[in-house]
């Protein structure tokens, strides 16, 4: 319309790195919330008008997760500047909001480039913006989950670029559209696709290369993890996503991801801490949204959904976790009582978040997890399908045992917190709300 | 073969063996000199194969490798590790013990993964037999053992520059890859150390930490 | 045709049996020379080994029978051995076919084994002490002994030393291959410990170093004769399948009268390694007794790991 084609997307990337110019003169929070609100316009608006495939490649799985990082962008910007006001971090506070948008660039730069190499070169930079942001609150454990993030995420892209280099082997060329379009058939092609599920599969959560998730998660401060969770993890399904597509192993892809998800509900019967029962749920949901992707047809109508709320509420759920732990100062289940006495926006935020990201109806999660196991069941997947059931019950019933745990039981806390921290939390965990009541309204008009 | 493919063959085996000396040394600044000499041995397999190919790509890659893998890296490395202790060795480490299971390590993995899966491939011309492919499989899977084996944050950081080692080798011999993305993978490598030796120079060791556990 | 035979067969015998000695003298008289000292004269070993055999034998009291039979057996061993290993003459010899390569590895495992359970038996506390020492370490020498071998194996495709050799001359220069080149390493660092020199053992009256000398140590008589005899005859063997498997397969001879100018070309390849051996000696420092083991876990390494590698690539 107004823009030409290719200017869209370019401009989508720039706003963030002029958010972060202002670096030098001090301003670089206002200019970051700014630039949130103005690339959650420019996505919807890239919705609209959506350029060929070039040096962009963009479809409508594209922009909705474009969509999702710039709006958790936004929220986590806006969230970060209330949660450091009080407190003093080891690396400046601008430095912080410099690195938050390198990360985002790098993420959104992942998503839209027509280009299997840099793709991989996009993962390996979220990794580097995102290492410092561990550590801001520095201390031994902190530094200890912040390395063991960076050498097993590095150790496993790596791997992954064995299959790049293979598929360049095969196929002479490394734009996406075209390798795609085409069909091409070789054992290597097969290689490929296995090795990239392993190697990306680190970065997205897949079992048993999924060791520094809960480590990374529990450490970090929460507006990052909510950046995590809700973003970074899906695009490196995206990327696995678009490898998959040259040569659907199906079997394997569901099988591996169906082990991944009974490992997230063993490990998740056994938590104590708060940040890293989310961090399991996230795990959980990744690869429930895996085996929609590797499903195909109705299957990824399901994990989009599936990973649209997803993302809303995981970061509801990160960003009121924050609040307890201004609050209480623990990172243990057992030392939160009684939110719902104390801080009632809070206890609602959390209830809701944890509901979001466990599947209950009217949640939009739930109808993306219905749909994912009714093509389950239709492709003839029957053991995944008990299995994936057994274990989404089991998860359920942890997290609500502990979240309502921690809101209704009798205690008292004194501390205070903002506002607006507290209302961040509330929209985030109530946006899934409204788009199940939306799959609600149009699955009322078909029927 | 006849004598610039045996040079090519015996370089490329050095790169692993020189892999095997990294992880059988114990001091640390060793493991810093020993990862610069496997990337001069991979700068000048590519400058070799540069002249043969008439391709300047190669050759630029070999000056880029020298740059940033040998000068850079070794630059931010040492200044990590504090003039005093510049023969500070790596604490309860048993070095035959550790280059044997090595051994079985990299002989069951690699022989097995090029057994069934890489004896297919054929390289470009006749540069290189096509085993020559075994070599960089082994670096790659020393890299990961170093990682594995060793609680040292400098030398996982090593363990980390030896894998992207193997793959730029990997690269070099199976298809030439366009410039642009060997340019983003190093800078992407240089990138990641000189956050490790920020890293490092708050933590030196890594022991199972009590709050990360489960 | 047997005339020929019955000669080549004698000759490479004897010349073993005389000469072992003699190679030994002359690396003793050379590092002494390298360090300015005068030496002991090159024929110093003969004298020594007839000084003995005409001393009387002291056996002590808490030794049992292998004490007594132990170094007769060693030392026909190393003899028998010499009929198998091209050490003079290139095509095979009398009783050749006994043993291949892995044979004449198991053999020299034997021989070495039955000296430390002789000396074990000796009952006296530095003779085990030297046997302790060279077991904790004999078992990576060993793998790497029969690994090297099999790695020349299956570079010629035969286990035959005699052939291997034949295969290897008649193979141009620029065929050498990798395989060759870090097994020959691991051989001679395999060497360099069997035959007791710096940096893994000091030879003298320092008990500190002592690995492969203290199991002469309750000996006197006509057994240390034989046991110092047997060591000389090992050094040359083992050397000489070095220097005619591994590093120059060329120049031997066979078939009468040639047969007898391979005595002067093994002495000039003897006196090359003799060099290398003097040049390694005076300018390393001896191994502290734990880096022993680190130095074989190298050796080792080499061996098996190439030896796996030529299978796999099969180059």
């Amino acid at each position: 319309m107004i823009f030409n084609n290719t200017a869209l997307p370019i401009l989508i990337l720039l706003v963030p790195a002029v958010a972060s110019i202002t670096f030098k003169w001090g301003n670089i929070k206002l200019a970051t919330a700014i630039s949130g609100i103005i690339e959650i316009f420019l996505s919807l608006l890239l919705y609209i008008d959506k350029p060929a495939p070039g040096v962009f490649f963009i479809d409508n799985i594209s922009v909705l997760f474009i969509f999702m990082v710039t709006s958790i962008y936004f929220f986590s910007s806006l969230y970060s500047i209330k949660y450091f006001s009080q407190h003093d971090i080891y690396i400046s506070d601008d430095l912080y909001f410099l690195l938050l948008n390198l990360f985002t660039i790098s993420m959104l730069f992942t998503l839209e480039i027509n280009n299997f190499g840099l793709m991989w070169v996009g993962i390996e930079s979220t990794t580097i913006s995102s290492a410092l942001l561990i550590i801001t609150e520095r201390n031994e454990t902190s530094l200890e989950a912040a390395w063991r993030y960076i050498i097993i995420v590095s150790a496993g892209v790596t791997f992954a670029f064995i299959s790049i280099i293979l598929i360049y082997y095969v196929t002479g060329t490394l734009t996406m559209s075209t390798i795609i379009n085409s069909s091409f058939k070789s054992k290597f092609l097969i290689l490929a696709v296995a090795i990239s599920l392993m190697g990306f599969g680190t970065k997205s959560g897949v079992f048993p290369v999924h060791t520094w998730l809960p480590d990374a998660h529990s450490e970090a401060p929460s507006p990052v993890s909510a950046m995590f969770s809700g973003v970074l993890l899906p695009v490196a399904l995206y990327v696995i996503y678009r490898i998959y597509e040259i040569y659907p192993l199906k079997t394997v892809y569901v099988w591996i991801a169906t082990l991944s998800i009974v490992m997230a509900a063993i490990f998740l019967i056994y938590q104590d801490k708060y940040k890293r029962m989310f961090a399991y749920s996230t795990m959980e949901n990744m690869n429930i949204a895996l085996i929609g992707f590797a499903l195909g047809g109705p299957g990824i109508v399901g994990a989009l959904i599936l990973l649209l709320s997803h993302s809303f509420s995981k970061a509801g759920a990160f960003y009121s976790s924050g609040n307890i732990l201004r609050l209480t100062k623990s990172k243990k289940i057992d030392d939160v009582n009684g939110l719902y006495k104390n801080s009632p926006i809070t206890a609602i935020a959390l209830l809701f978040s944890s509901f979001g990201a466990s599947g209950i109806p009217p949640f939009g999660s739930f109808f993306g997890e219905i749909i994912i196991f009714f093509s389950l069941y239709q492709q003839h997947f029957l053991v995944p399908f008990i299995l994936v059931i057994i274990s989404v019950i089991s998860v359920f019933i942890s997290i609500n045992f502990n979240v309502t745990k921690m809101t209704f039981e009798n205690g008292k806390n004194n501390s205070k917190i903002d506002r607006t921290m507290e209302i961040i939390a509330l929209i985030s965990s109530i946006v899934p709300l409204a788009i199940g009541g939306y799959i609600l309204i149009l699955m009322g008009g078909l029927v | 073969m006849n004598m610039i493919q045996s040079i090519i063959f015996l370089i490329a085996s050095m790169v692993a063996i020189s892999g095997f000396y990294i992880q059988g040394i114990e001091f640390i600044i060793a493991n810093i000199r020993g990862q610069s000499i496997q990337s001069i041995l991979i700068a000048s397999l590519s400058f070799i194969m540069g002249f043969l190919e008439r391709s300047l790509d190669l050759i630029i890659l070999g000056i880029m490798v020298v740059i940033l893998r040998v000068i850079l890296i070794n630059y931010f490395l040492e200044r990590t590790i504090p003039k005093k202790r510049k023969f500070s060795v790596e604490k309860y480490l048993s070095v035959p013990y550790l280059l044997i299971v090595d051994l079985i390590f990299i002989v069951l993995s690699v022989i097995l993964i090029y057994k069934f899966v890489f004896s297919s491939m054929i390289l470009r011309e006749s540069i290189a037999p096509s085993n020559i492919l075994v070599f960089p499989l082994i670096t790659f899977f020393q890299g990961m053992f170093l990682i594995a084996s060793r609680k040292s944050t400098h030398t996982q950081i090593i363990g980390y520059v030896e894998e992207e080692n193997a793959m730029i080798l990997f690269g070099i011999f199976l298809l030439p890859i366009p410039l642009i993305i060997e340019a983003s993978i190093f800078l992407d490598v240089l990138a990641l150390v000189v956050i490790s030796s920020i890293i490092v120079l708050e933590k030196n060791e890594h022991n199972p930490v009590e709050d990360l556990i489960g | 045709m047997e005339e020929t035979l019955l000669l080549e067969t004698i000759s490479q015998v004897l010349f073993t049996l005389l000469m072992a000695p003699l190679f030994s003298g002359i690396m003793v008289k050379l590092k002494a020379n390298v360090e300015s000292r005068k030496g002991p004269s090159i024929f110093q070993p003969y004298f020594d080994l007839i000084k003995l055999f005409k001393k009387e034998i002291l056996i002590p009291s808490t030794s049992g029978i292998f004490f007594k039979i132990g170094p007769y057996l060693s030392f026909s061993i190393y003899l028998f051995i010499s009929f198998l290993i091209p050490v003079l003459i290139p095509t095979p010899v009398i009783f050749t076919a006994s043993a291949d390569f892995l044979g004449g590895a198991l053999l020299f495992s034997t021989a070495s084994f039955i000296k430390v359970l002789a000396a074990f038996d000796s009952g006296s506390n530095y003779a085990k002490l030297g046997a302790s020492r060279i077991m904790s370490f004999n078992f990576l020498a060993e793998g790497t002994l029969i690994t090297v071998f099999f790695a020349v194996s299956i570079l010629t495709g035969t286990n035959n030393p005699y052939t291997t050799i034949e295969l290897l001359t008649s193979n141009p220069l620029s065929d050498l291959s990798l395989l060759h080149l870090f097994s020959l390493i691991a051989f001679f660092m395999l060497f360099l410990f069997e035959t007791g020199k710096i940096p893994l053992e000091s030879k003298g009256v320092q008990e500190l170093g002592m690995i492969d000398s203290s199991l002469n140590f309750e000996y006197s008589g006509k057994l240390l004769a034989l046991n110092e005899w047997g060591s000389y005859m090992k050094q040359y063997l083992l050397g000489s399948v070095l220097l005619n498997v591994f590093l120059f397969p060329w120049g031997l001879f066979s078939g009468v009268p040639f047969f007898l100018i391979d005595i002067p070309i093994m002495f000039l390849k003897w006196m090359i390694l003799i060099i290398i051996i003097t040049v390694i000696e005076t300018s390393l420092a001896k191994l502290r007794l734990f880096r022993i083991i680190d130095y074989l876990t190298v050796a080792f390494t080499f061996s098996v790991l190439f030896l796996i590698l030529t299978e796999v690539i099969s180059v």
